[in-house]
């Protein structure tokens, strides 16, 4: 697993534009969110995973507010916290018994990957309709953003901001579905 | 979706990060707030008769509240983003108000005995009405303020919330001060403190709900 360093410097090479290197960031933040989320949520690993996702959208949607003077790790933490935070704080507003086998632990065990409960590729038919298409293109279809603007005949910067506020709603509608 | 399927498509296309201008935003924000704080003062109250004669007094008091905000700003602008420590900007706020406390405190003692309580009060059986009207004042920059910070990434909402609180409590203070016909030191370092607090406390309110992503 990366240490602060070689994760840092993914972070920074993705935030100038470089895909490879936002991939690699993003994979190594889902093992260490995956061993974060399960060792708190042990009991529900299903969750946990569920919980992986959307932070890693999170992560992705807010990563412009990561602020190079500070660790990154601590900023990858903290949002994971608060995304852990919200679920539970969801959870019990459903049901208190759903929040049994829940413990906080320092130590966090590696674990693999896996599926996650709930779809990503379902919740997306919820968005709508400019974002979802913008989206389908260009993540699911993987069309370039100017291939995308000319069989949609919007501009390239329309796709783009549809993305990413798709992407934010997306999250958003992860979290709601979750703790269900 | 698999977990590897989700990184893949988040990746794709990934576009150079865009660094938010949060500072001109900022000041834009409670500049707005602070105009339209003072139009509801100049509307909905009537600026103090005196406001010629009293130019000094009520200076002070804008300033004191100024204050307040600005000690309380570096929290707020920490808490924008994840991972960032408070460290030192919590104190700093926790200080203001202490110190504004003694600062009545010892005004009150230079007062004679049978003045203090009108001193403390702001007159004879006066209600310090800044606890209520400053909340009023302040709603305008909180509105704006959670605006701004929602576009942000704040994981410590109610914390943020409270710093957004005091901030516009502040800056509803600011534009009171030309109304508020109370001159004495210890009424306003005593009531415009307490009406930042009951600001803050509304703001961790507040913020715990409108400020979630």
């Amino acid at each position: 697993m990366a240490d602060e360093a070689q994760l840092r410097a993914l972070m920074l090479k993705g935030l100038a534009g470089d895909a490879a290197a936002h991939r690699a960031f993003l994979t190594e933040a889902a093992g260490m969110l995956r061993g974060y989320f399960r060792n708190r949520l042990r009991t529900r690993p299903e969750d946990a995973e569920d919980l992986v996702q959307e932070t890693l959208v999170a992560l992705h949607t807010r990563r412009d507010s990561y602020d190079p003077n500070y660790p990154l790790t601590a900023w990858l933490y903290a949002i994971a916290r608060y995304r852990l935070i919200d679920f539970l704080r969801r959870a019990k507003h459903r049901s208190h018994a759903s929040l049994d086998g829940i413990d906080v632990r320092d130590d966090d065990p590696v674990y693999e990957a896996s599926d996650a409960r709930r779809d990503v590729a379902t919740l997306l038919e919820k968005l709508p309709e400019k974002q979802r298409t913008a989206i389908r293109l260009v993540k699911l279809e993987e069309r370039s953003v100017r291939e995308a603007a000319e069989s949609t005949g919007l501009s390239e910067s329309d796709i783009k901001i549809s993305i990413h506020r798709g992407l934010k709603t997306l999250m958003r509608l992860m979290a709601e579905e979750q703790a269900t | 979706m698999k977990t590897d399927d989700l990184i893949e498509a988040l990746a794709r296309e990934t576009e150079p990060a865009k660094p938010q201008p949060w500072r001109m935003k900022l000041a834009l924000t409670v500049l707005t707030g602070l105009v339209v704080a003072g139009l509801l003062v100049a509307i909905g109250l009537g600026v103090r008769a005196d406001i010629g004669v009293a130019r000094m007094p009520v200076m002070m008091k804008a300033l004191f509240s100024a204050l307040a905000a600005a000690v309380v700003l570096p929290m707020a602008v920490q808490l924008m983003k994840p991972g960032r420590p408070l460290g030192w900007r919590i104190g700093a706020a926790l200080i203001f108000a202490g110190v504004s406390l003694l600062a009545a405190f010892i005004a009150l003692m230079g007062e004679m005995p049978e003045h203090r309580w009108e001193a403390w009060m702001g007159g004879r059986g006066g209600v310090p009405w800044c606890v209520v009207l400053i909340p009023i004042l302040a709603a305008p920059t909180a509105v704006l303020l959670t605006w701004l910070m929602r576009s942000f990434a704040p994981t410590r909402i109610t914390l943020a919330g409270a710093a957004i609180g005091a901030i516009s409590g502040g800056v509803g203070a600011m534009a009171y001060a030309m109304y508020c016909p109370t001159d004495s030191v210890a009424f306003v370092t005593t009531w415009y403190t307490v009406a930042i607090a009951v600001c803050a406390a509304l703001g961790a309110f507040i913020g715990s709900k409108f400020l979630r992503w």
